[in-house]
C-alpha cells in the first residue's frame, strides 16, 4: 500500500532580516495510512518546522526550498494557496499545543468548529452546527448540544484541547497533526486527551503524526518514532525497538537525561547523563554531523562528512558512523567501529559510577522523625490559607473563598529534599509562598530553625527572608529585563545589607562558579542567556545569601530534557557542597521522585499522602496517588502499555466549594457514602513515616505503623 | 448586565459631580471681575452698581453658596442666564449641541469607516510601500493642528478651486443638511486629524491579533487569508477601538472647538470659544458640563462596546 504522506528530502528555511536559518535540512519521513508515528527532539530540532512545511503555514519568512512532500498521491509541495486551502483542514487537520489561545476567543465554539464544515462541505450554518454538535460528542464534551453557544474562556483546559480536536476533525481528515497536544496541560488531562487521541485514530482510521518532546507520550502512543535533530531526522524505527535498542547517541543521550529510568533508591542520588552544550545555532549549521559537538563517541571523521542514512534492519535507519546499542542479526557488523565505541561507552559508564554521589551520608530519610542526626528545619503545623473571591468594583463585597491550602501538616529535615506533587490548583505553589513569607497564613504554624515565622518582628523576617529563597519556573519572567546579572545577583546583598560592595562583588563572582557561568557573563542582560542558563541564574540569585533552605517551584517544568538533567543534576552538586534543604515543587512524579527524600502529594489543598520517596513512588497507599503514577507518561512502551488503570478521572472540582468529607471523593474509583460524610485523617502506614489520608487504602497500615485509633474505622479495603 | 449598567451610571454621576466642583473653582479663580465685564469697563468707577449686580446674581455669597446655588439650579434643568448673549444657557445649549454632535458624529463615523480597512491593510502589508505611505500620512495629520489643516482646506478647495464653501451652515440643524456643501470641510477637517489616530491603533492592533494562535488554527482550517481577516481578525482587533473611540470623545470635541472657530460653525466648540473669550462663566460652566457629560457617556459606550464585542468581559460582569 502507497504511504498516506511521503516527505522527501524536504528544505525548509525561514529568512530574516540578516540571516537564514536551515530548519529543515533534508528531511525523509513516511507515514501509512492508520498509523501514529511520533516525532521527537528538544525545542529547534525542527519537529514542529516539519509538521508546518506539510500544512504549509510556515513563519513569516518560511519557504520550502527543496525536496517533495506527497499526501494521499497528491504531490502538495508545489501547491497554490487556494489548493492548499482545500488540503487544510480537509484531508490534514491539525491541533496545536496551547488551546487557550489556539482558539478564536469571540467566537463561540459551535461557530468555530462548523467553519470548516461550512468551508469544504459547503453546509449551511444549521448543517454545520449540527455536524459540530455531532464532533463534539465524538471526543467527549458531555451535552455538546448545549455547549456549542459557549466562547472558549468558559472552558476548562481540557474541554478546549477538545474543542481543537473536534475541529480538526470535523471533516474526517485522513492525517491529524497534533503538535505537543498536552504540554499546556495537567498530567490528568493530558493522559486524558491521549487517551481519546488513539481511540478516534483506531475509529476513524485516520493516522496521526505526534509530535512532541516528551518521550513517555511517544512510548506509549506512537507506532514508530522519528528522532530529530538540528533539522534532520536522525533516527526512525518502530517504538519497541527504538526505546529497547536506540542506535543513534543522540537517542541513547535523550533516554539517559530521564530521570524515569533510574533504578537506585531515591535520596542515593545517581547523576542524569548531561548531553553537555546546546543545539546548534541552525542559520550556520556545522559541517559532518550535526550532532558531533556534543557527542561523547564523535571522531575526527564526524565533523567533516555528514553520515548518511544507515538501515539496521529494513525500517530502523539512523545517521551516525559509529552506532551504539547492538546492531541487529541480519545487519552488517560493523567491526571496525566496534572496539572504538565499546571503549568509549566503558568510559562514559566509568564516568557515570563515579558521578553517583549519594547524597546522604545515612540512610534514606526518614519522614517527620526528630531523630534525624541534622534535625528538623522546617516544620508546618496546620496550615490554613483561603483567598478572598470578591464581587463589585468599588464595595469588594466578600462572595467566597478558595480554600487554597487546607490544614497540611509536614516537616522537612535538615539536608534533605521535600518534593511536593499535584495537579495545577492544588496549592503546592501556594504552601512555597507561606513558607517563602510571601503570603500570610489565616492558621497554623510554620517554624522554621527553631522560630515561629508568625512571631517575628519586622526585623526578623527580614533575616527570615535571606534564610529561605525562592527559585521560579520561569527564570526569564522573574528578572528585571533592564538589569545586568551583577546587579540582579547583587540585589539580595544589597537589601539584607550584608558586607561591602566589594565583599558582594565577591560573593556574586563565586556564586558564578558554584553555578558554572562564566564571569563575563555578570555583564550581560537576562534575555541574552539561554533556557537552562537563565534557570541557572536563578539558582544563582536564589543561592547568593546562602540560604539553608530552597523553595524551587517548577524549576525544570520548561526546559528540554537535556538541560533538565544540567539542572537537576547542579541542584544535587549544590545541595552537597552547601548542605542546603530543598522544597522541591513539581507536577512530574519522576523528577520528583528523582531528587527528593520525602514525597508529599497534594490535592485540592490537603495533603493526602506523604512518606519516603519511594515507599510513596513503589507502594502508593491513597489511591490519588496510584492514579498520579499511573498517568505520568513513562519513556518505556511496554510498561505503558501494560497499563491497565485509567489514571485520575475527571477534573479537578472547584476551591471555591470543595467536596465535602475526603475531597478526593468524586474522582476515586473507591469512594463510598463515609468518604462524602467524613474527611479521612492522615494516619501512619509504616513506621518509617508514610501517612495518607483515605478511608479505603490501597493496603492495610503495618502492623508496627503505630496505629491511631482513627485506623479502626478502615473496615473495607477498597474492594470495588 | 442591568447591574452592571446601573453601577457604571451611578459611577458617572460621581465623576460628573467632582467635574462641576472642580470647574467652578476654576473659573472662580480666573483673575478678573464678572460684574465689570459683564457692565462695562466704567462701572469699576461706580461700586454701588457692581455691588448690586453682586447681590442679585449672588456673587457677594462665598463661592461654596454660589455653587450649591447653581448646582440647585442644574438640578432642576436650569443651566443658568447668559448676561452676554442675554439668552439662557440652557437654550443657547440647545441650539449649539445638535450641530457639534452631527459634526462630531459624521466626522468620525466616517474616520471609522476610513481608518479600520486602512489599519488592516497596512497591517497586512507591513513594512512594505503602502504600508510606509499611509504611516506618513497619518503622522503628517497626527502631528499638523487643526486649525492649519482647516486652514489649507479653506484656502485650496473654497479659494482655489471653489468646491466647497469655506464657512460651516450658519442656520439650525437643517440647515447642516441643505448646505451640505459648506459642512464639508469642518466635517473632512475633524475626520483627517481623528483617522490618523485610528488607523494607527487599528494597524497595531491587527499586528498585534495576526499573529496570534487562534488566526494559524483559522488557516489550519482551510480558511482563505479573506475570510481569516474578516472572520477572525477584524473583530478581536476591534476591541481596543471601540475603548478608543469612546475616551476619545473629549478628544474629538476638543478638536471640533477648533475646527468650529477656523469655519465659524456655530457648534459648542464656538460658543465656548466666544464664552472664555468674554468671561461668560454661565455658558462656559453649562458647556463644561455637557462636555463632562459626554465624555462619562463617551467611556460608558465604550465598556457597552466593549462587552459586546469580548465575550469575556460579557461573562465576568454578570
Amino acid at each position: 500500500m502507497a504511504p498516506l504522506l511521503e516527505i522527501k528530502d524536504l528544505h525548509t528555511e525561514i529568512r530574516l532580516r540578516r540571516s537564514t536559518v536551515h530548519a529543515i535540512d533534508g528531511v525523509n519521513l513516511t507515514v501509512e495510512p492508520g498509523e501514529c508515528l511520533g516525532i521527537v527532539g528538544e525545542s529547534g530540532c525542527g519537529k514542529t518546522m516539519t509538521a508546518l512545511s506539510v500544512m504549509r503555514l510556515l513563519p513569516n519568512g518560511g519557504h520550502i526550498t527543496g525536496g517533495s512532500i506527497v499526501l494521499d498521491g497528491q504531490d502538495i509541495t508545489n501547491l497554490d494557496d487556494e489548493a492548499m486551502q482545500d488540503v487544510r483542514g480537509n484531508l490534514v487537520g491539525m491541533i496545536f499545543q496551547d488551546p487557550m489561545t489556539s482558539l478564536n476567543p469571540t467566537m463561540t465554539i459551535g461557530d468555530q468548529i462548523a467553519e470548516s464544515v461550512r468551508l469544504h462541505r459547503g453546509a449551511d450554518k444549521q448543517a454545520g452546527l449540527e455536524r459540530a454538535v455531532e464532533v463534539l460528542g465524538l471526543v467527549g464534551m458531555p451535552k455538546p448540544a448545549e455547549r456549542i453557544g459557549n466562547f472558549p474562556h468558559q472552558l476548562s483546559g481540557g474541554m478546549r484541547q477538545r474543542v481543537m480536536i473536534a475541529m480538526a476533525l470535523a471533516c474526517e481528515p485522513k492525517l491529524l497533526i497534533a503538535d505537543e497536544p498536552t504540554t499546556a496541560l495537567d498530567v490528568t488531562i493530558q493522559k486524558q486527551i491521549l487517551e481519546l487521541l488513539d481511540n478516534l485514530r483506531q475509529r476513524l482510521g485516520m493516522a496521526v503524526i505526534l509530535v512532541t518532546h516528551d518521550l513517555g507520550v511517544i512510548a506509549g502512543r506512537a507506532d514508530r518514532v522519528a528522532v530529530m535533530y538540528a533539522g534532520r531526522v536522525v533516527e526512525t524505527t518502530d517504538t519497541t525497538t527504538l526505546f529497547a535498542n536506540p542506535r543513534h547517541p543522540y537517542t541513547q543521550a535523550l533516554f539517559e537525561a530521564l530521570p524515569d529510568k533510574i533504578v537506585e533508591p531515591a535520596g542515593v542520588a545517581k547523576r542524569l547523563y548531561n548531553i553537555p552544550g546546546q543545539p546548534p545555532d541552525l542559520t550556520s549549521p556545522p559541517q559532518g554531523c550535526k550532532f558531533a559537538a556534543r557527542c561523547r563517541y564523535a571522531q575526527d571523521s564526524c565533523r567533516e562528512t555528514e553520515p548518511d542514512l544507515t538501515y539496521d534492519v529494513a525500517l530502523h535507519e539512523y545517521r551516525c558512523f559509529f552506532p551504539v546499542g547492538e546492531a541487529a542479526l541480519d545487519a552488517p557488523a560493523q567491526d571496525a567501529d566496534a572496539p572504538t565505541v565499546a571503549a568509549a561507552e566503558a568510559e562514559a559508564e566509568a564516568e557515570a559510577t563515579e558521578g553517583a554521589v549519594p547524597v546522604l551520608a545515612t540512610a534514606p530519610s526518614v519522614a517527620g522523625d526528630g531523630a534525624t542526626p541534622n534535625g528538623t528545619l522546617l516544620k508546618v503545623e496546620h496550615l490554613i490559607k483561603d483567598f478572598p473571591v470578591t464581587a463589585g468594583a468599588i464595595l469588594q463585597r466578600r462572595v467566597g473563598s478558595v480554600s487554597a491550602v487546607a490544614d497540611v501538616s509536614f516537616e522537612v529535615p535538615r539536608g534533605k529534599t521535600f518534593g511536593m506533587v499535584g495537579e495545577s490548583g492544588c496549592g503546592k505553589t501556594t504552601i512555597g509562598r507561606l513558607i517563602v513569607g510571601l503570603e500570610k497564613a489565616n492558621a497554623g504554624s510554620i517554624t522554621f530553625d527553631g522560630q515561629d515565622l508568625a512571631k517575628l518582628s519586622n526585623r526578623g523576617r527580614r533575616q527570615h527572608s535571606g534564610k529561605i529563597q525562592l527559585m521560579f519556573q520561569d527564570s526569564y519572567a522573574s528578572m528585571d529585563p533592564r538589569m545586568r546579572v551583577a546587579t540582579i545577583l547583587r540585589e539580595p546583598l544589597v537589601i539584607q545589607k550584608q558586607g561591602s560592595r566589594r565583599d558582594q562583588e565577591k560573593r556574586i563572582a563565586a556564586i558564578m562558579n558554584e553555578v558554572g557561568l562564566p564571569q563575563a557573563a555578570l555583564e550581560r542582560y537576562p534575555h541574552e542567556f539561554s533556557g537552562g542558563q537563565r534557570q541557572r541564574l536563578g539558582l544563582a540569585r536564589a543561592l547568593v545569601l546562602r540560604p539553608s533552605m530552597i523553595v524551587a517551584d517548577e524549576p525544570v517544568s520548561a526546559l528540554d530534557v537535556s538541560i533538565q538533567a544540567q539542572i537537576l543534576n547542579l541542584m544535587l552538586d549544590l545541595q552537597k557542597d552547601n548542605g542546603l534543604t530543598y522544597l522541591f515543587i513539581s507536577h512530574d512524579l519522576s523528577v520528583v521522585r528523582y531528587l527528593s527524600d520525602i514525597i508529599g502529594v497534594m490535592y485540592l489543598g490537603k495533603l493526602v499522602e506523604v512518606g519516603p520517596a519511594d515507599d510513596v513512588y513503589f507502594g502508593p497507599v491513597h489511591p490519588y496517588t496510584k492514579g498520579l503514577i499511573d498517568t505520568v507518561p513513562v519513556a518505556d512502551p511496554l510498561l505503558e502499555r501494560a497499563k491497565e488503570s485509567q489514571g485520575v478521572m475527571g477534573e479537578l472540582p472547584s476551591a471555591v466549594a470543595p467536596p465535602s468529607g475526603c475531597r478526593f471523593r468524586t474522582r476515586c474509583p473507591l469512594a463510598q457514602d463515609i468518604c462524602a460524610e467524613q474527611e479521612p485523617p492522615l494516619r501512619p502506614f509504616t513506621a518509617k513515616g508514610h501517612l495518607a489520608a483515605c478511608h479505603f487504602p490501597l493496603r492495610e497500615p503495618e502492623a508496627d505503623a503505630g496505629a491511631p485509633a482513627v485506623a479502626e474505622k478502615t473496615t473495607a479495603s477498597g474492594g470495588q | 448586565m442591568i447591574a452592571f449598567f446601573v453601577r457604571r451610571l451611578l459611577q458617572a454621576v460621581v465623576v460628573i459631580l467632582l467635574v462641576t466642583m472642580i470647574t467652578f473653582a476654576l473659573l472662580r479663580a480666573i483673575p478678573g471681575n464678572v460684574a465689570i465685564a459683564i457692565l462695562g469697563p466704567t462701572a469699576y468707577r461706580n461700586p454701588a452698581t457692581i455691588a448690586q449686580f453682586d447681590a442679585t446674581y449672588g456673587f457677594n455669597k462665598p463661592w461654596f453658596d454660589q455653587y450649591f446655588l447653581w448646582l440647585g439650579h442644574l438640578a432642576q434643568g436650569n443651566l443658568g442666564y447668559s448676561w452676554k448673549l442675554n439668552q439662557s444657557v440652557a437654550s443657547l445649549l440647545g441650539n449649539r449641541l445638535p450641530k457639534t454632535v452631527i459634526l462630531v458624529g459624521i466626522s468620525t463615523i466616517i474616520a471609522l469607516i476610513v481608518a479600520i480597512p486602512i489599519g488592516v491593510y497596512q497591517a497586512v502589508r507591513r513594512n512594505k510601500a503602502a504600508d510606509y505611505t499611509f504611516t506618513a500620512l497619518s503622522f503628517l495629520f497626527y502631528a499638523a493642528p487643526t486649525f492649519f489643516v482647516g486652514t489649507v482646506m479653506i484656502l485650496v478647495f473654497a479659494d482655489e478651486l471653489h468646491l466647497f464653501g469655506p464657512e460651516g451652515p450658519q442656520g439650525g440643524l437643517v440647515s447642516d443638511f441643505t448646505d451640505w456643501k459648506d459642512l464639508t470641510l469642518p466635517v473632512v477637517t475633524l475626520a483627517l486629524v481623528t483617522f490618523a489616530l485610528f488607523s494607527r491603533y487599528m494597524r497595531s492592533s491587527t499586528l498585534d491579533n495576526i499573529t496570534e494562535d487562534y488566526v494559524r488554527t483559522a488557516r489550519a482550517k482551510g480558511a482563505s487569508e479573506r475570510r481569516v481577516l474578516i472572520r477572525h481578525v477584524l473583530r478581536n482587533s476591534l476591541i481596543p477601538i471601540a475603548t478608543l473611540v469612546g475616551l476619545n470623545i473629549p478628544l474629538i470635541v476638543s478638536g471640533a472647538l477648533i475646527t468650529e472657530s477656523v469655519f465659524n460653525y456655530p457648534g459648542m466648540g464656538y460658543l465656548f470659544f466666544q464664552a472664555a473669550q468674554q468671561q461668560d462663566y454661565p455658558t462656559l460652566l453649562g458647556v463644561l458640563i455637557v462636555v463632562a457629560i459626554a465624555t462619562v457617556i463617551g467611556s460608558l459606550v465604550a465598556d457597552i462596546a466593549y462587552a459586546v464585542l469580548d465575550p469575556r468581559v460579557r461573562y465576568v460582569s454578570s
